[in-house]
C-alpha cells in the first residue's frame, strides 16, 4: 500500500506539519511500511467475528449530573503562553478572520 | 419562468439544561459567567485527563429522541473523535459521534398556522460537546472556555422544508417542545438552540437535488426565517441570470440584517473521526429505551386536539392553553376543579391568567395561584356573589395569600351590592346630584343609562351588581 507523495503532504497539511521534500520521499515509505504492516490482519478471516471496539468489559460508566467547584483560573492559565484579561490569547488563524 | 421549489435541510444544536458537562463536573451555567472560571483540566484538553460521560446527558437526549418519535434505538452507540485545528477547541478534536450515533429515524410533525400539519424527518440524533468562544479585542484574539463541553445535541433533519415559513415553525414548535420535555432552556439568542440551514432550489415537480449552499450563525427564528428567504430568492435570480449555484458557506451579519459568503467549501473539510479510545460505548437496553417512551409526556400536539376534543373549547383555545407545559396542566386542574363549563375557565386563563403571567413575567407553574382557587374566583361569579371586575382583582390578592378567594370576599367585604334597597338609595343619590343627565334622559336621551350605571359601580367601588343597578334606575328615571 504505497502512498502516494501527495497523500503525505495531504497528512501533513492535515496536522499542521511543514515538510521538505526529501521528508516527504522518507515519509513516504516509512507510512506506506507502517501501513503494510498492519494490513497483515487482513489476511485473518473475520466475517463471522463481530468488530471490538474495547476489550474492556462494554458497560460504559456514566457518571450523576453533580457540579464540583473548579480550580483557580489563575492555575489553568499558569500555562497559557499568552493570557490576557483571565483569558487565553491565541494568534491569527484565518485569513478572513478580523 | 418556470416556477421553483425550495429544498430546505437543518442541522441544529440544542443545549441540554445538565448542571454540569458533558465530561467533567465543570458548571454549565456561564450566561455573564467571568471567561475561564468554569473550567478545568478535562474541559481544556491537558495531557493526561479522562472524560466521564455524563449520565443525564445521555437520558435527556434518549428523551429527545422518544419525542422524535426514533422507534428503534441502537442498542450500542460510539463517541468518535472529530479532528480539526481551532484555537476554541482545546483538544485538537471534539469528542461526538459519527458512524453509529445514539438515534436515528425519526420525525417531528407540527402544526402550520393555517391549521395543517407538516412531518419533517429526522435523519439522526447524536450528542457532542461544545466549543469554546472567540473574543475578538482590540485586535486581539482571546479564547474564553467556559463553554467548551457543555452537552448539546445534534439533530439533522431531511431536505423536507419547501419554504422559509415551514423552518421557522419547525423551530418554533422544537424550542416549545424541548421547553416542554425540560431538557433545554432553548434560548436561541443565548446559543441554547442553534441551526444551520441547508438551501437548494429546483424546478417545481423534480426530484434531484441541487446544488446547496449553507447558512449559519443566524441568533433568531425571525432572523433564520429572513436569511432562508433570501437565499432562495438569490438562487432564484443566479438561475434565472443563467448562472450556476455554488457550494457557498453564508454567514448571517445581524447589522446589516443580510447574508455574507464566508469561505467557500472547495474541499470538503477531512475530520478523520475515528472511536474515541477513551470512552466506552454507549450502551441503551431495551428495558430503559421502553421506560424513557413510556415516561414521556403527553407532547403538545396530542394535548391540543385533546383538550378540544375533550374540553369542546375551539382549536385556537387549545393551541394558547398547550404552548406551554404548565399553563396545559394549569388550565386541566382548574377545569376539574370548576365542574362546569370549561370554555369559561378557558376564558379566564387565557385573558386574565395569561395576562398575568405576562406581565409578571413568570410561569403558571410559579404564579402562587392555584388552579383551584381560580375556579373558586369563577364560581363566585358565576353565582352573582361578586362582580365580574372584583374577580379578577381577587387573582392577584389570592397570589401569595393564605386566605381562600372566598375568606377575602367575606373577610374585606367585597361581596356584591344586590340589596334593593341599599342600591335605591344610591341611584336616588346619583339622580339628585345630576339634574342635567336626568333631564336629558327624560328627553329622549335613553342612552345616558350606561352613564348612570357608570356612576353606580363607581359610587360603590365596583360591588354593585350592575344589572341590578340598571333595573333600579330605568325604575327611577321612568318614574
Ligand atoms: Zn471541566
Amino acid at each position: 500500500m504505497a502512498l502516494t507523495h501527495e497523500e503525505v503532504r495531504a497528512i501533513a497539511h492535515l496536522a499542521r506539519l511543514q515538510l521538505t521534500d526529501e521528508e516527504v520521499e522518507r515519509f513516504a515509505g516509512q507510512l506506506s511500511d507502517v501501513l503494510d504492516y498492519a494490513a497483515r490482519l487482513n489476511e485473518v478471516d473475520t466475517s463471522e467475528i463481530s468488530p471490538t471496539a474495547s476489550v474492556l468489559p462494554m458497560n460504559a460508566p456514566l457518571r450523576p449530573d453533580e457540579v464540583r467547584p473548579c480550580p483557580p483560573r489563575d492555575q489553568l492559565l499558569a500555562n497559557a503562553p499568552d493570557p490576557a484579561g483571565g483569558m487565553f490569547r491565541v494568534p491569527r488563524v484565518l485569513e478572513l478572520e478580523p | 419562468m418556470p416556477e421553483y421549489e425550495a429544498v430546505i435541510g437543518l442541522e441544529t444544536h440544542i443545549q441540554l439544561n445538565t448542571k454540569s458537562k458533558i465530561f467533567c463536573a465543570c458548571s454549565t451555567d456561564s450566561w455573564r459567567a467571568p471567561p475561564n472560571t468554569h473550567i478545568c483540566p478535562i474541559c481544556t484538553g491537558l495531557p493526561g485527563v479522562l472524560p466521564s460521560l455524563n449520565r443525564r446527558v445521555v437520558e435527556k437526549a434518549l428523551i429527545m429522541a422518544a419525542a422524535m418519535n426514533v422507534g428503534e434505538i441502537a442498542p450500542e452507540s460510539y463517541l468518535a473523535r472529530k479532528n480539526y485545528f481551532y484555537p476554541d477547541l482545546p483538544k485538537g478534536y471534539q469528542i461526538s459521534q459519527y458512524d453509529e450515533p445514539l438515534a436515528g429515524n425519526g420525525s417531528f410533525e407540527f402544526p402550520m398556522p393555517d391549521g395543517n400539519l407538516r412531518r419533517i424527518s429526522i435523519i439522526k440524533l447524536h450528542i457532542e460537546e461544545d466549543a469554546g468562544k472567540t473574543v475578538y479585542k482590540n485586535s486581539k484574539r482571546l479564547i474564553d472556555f467556559n463553554r467548551c463541553g457543555v452537552p448539546l445535541v445534534e439533530m439533522v433533519t431531511g431536505p423536507d422544508f419547501r419554504s422559509a415559513e415551514e423552518v421557522g415553525q419547525f423551530l418554533i414548535r422544537l424550542r416549545q417542545l424541548l421547553r416542554w420535555l425540560e431538557i433545554s432552556d432553548a434560548d436561541m439568542e443565548r446559543g441554547q438552540l442553534r441551526c444551520d440551514a441547508n438551501v437548494s432550489i429546483r424546478e417545481r415537480g423534480q426530484q434531484r437535488l441541487n446544488t446547496k449552499t449553507e447558512i449559519k450563525n443566524v441568533n433568531s427564528i425571525a432572523n433564520v426565517r429572513d436569511a432562508v428567504q433570501s437565499e432562495i430568492q438569490r438562487q432564484v435570480r443566479e438561475v434565472e441570470a443563467g448562472r450556476k449555484i455554488e457550494s457557498w458557506t453564508l454567514g448571517w451579519d445581524d447589522d446589516r440584517g443580510a447574508l455574507s459568503k464566508m469561505r467557500s467549501k472547495e474541499t470538503e473539510a477531512d475530520y478523520r473521526y475515528f472511536r474515541e479510545p477513551d470512552l466506552l460505548p454507549i450502551q441503551t437496553s431495551s428495558e430503559d429505551w421502553a421506560a424513557t417512551v413510556s415516561q414521556l409526556p403527553e407532547l403538545p400536539l396530542a394535548r391540543r386536539s385533546r383538550f378540544s376534543a375533550d374540553y369542546g373549547i375551539p382549536d385556537y383555545d387549545a393551541g394558547v392553553l398547550t404552548e406551554e407545559r404548565s399553563l396545559s396542566e394549569f388550565f386541566e386542574a382548574a377545569v376539574a376543579a370548576h365542574g362546569g363549563d370549561p370554555k369559561r375557565v378557558s376564558n379566564w386563563v387565557m385573558n386574565d391568567v395569561l395576562r398575568l403571567i405576562r406581565e409578571q413575567d413568570t410561569s403558571a407553574g410559579e404564579l402562587g395561584l392555584r388552579p383551584d382557587e381560580l375556579a373558586e374566583i369563577i364560581r363566585l361569579v358565576e353565582r352573582g356573589t361578586i362582580s365580574n371586575s372584583v374577580g379578577k382583582e381577587l387573582l392577584t390578592q389570592v397570589q401569595g395569600s393564605d386566605r381562600t378567594p372566598s375568606q377575602i370576599v367575606e373577610e374585606d367585604g367585597l361581596a356584591q351590592v344586590t340589596d334593593f334597597g341599599e342600591l335605591s338609595a344610591a341611584a336616588a343619590q346619583i339622580l339628585e346630584a345630576n339634574p342635567d343627565q336626568v333631564a336629558a334622559y327624560r328627553g329622549g336621551k335613553s342612552g345616558l343609562i350606561g352613564w348612570f350605571v357608570g356612576q353606580m359601580m363607581q359610587e360603590s367601588g365596583g360591588q354593585a351588581d350592575p344589572k341590578s343597578a340598571r333595573k333600579i334606575l330605568e325604575q327611577l328615571l321612568e318614574g
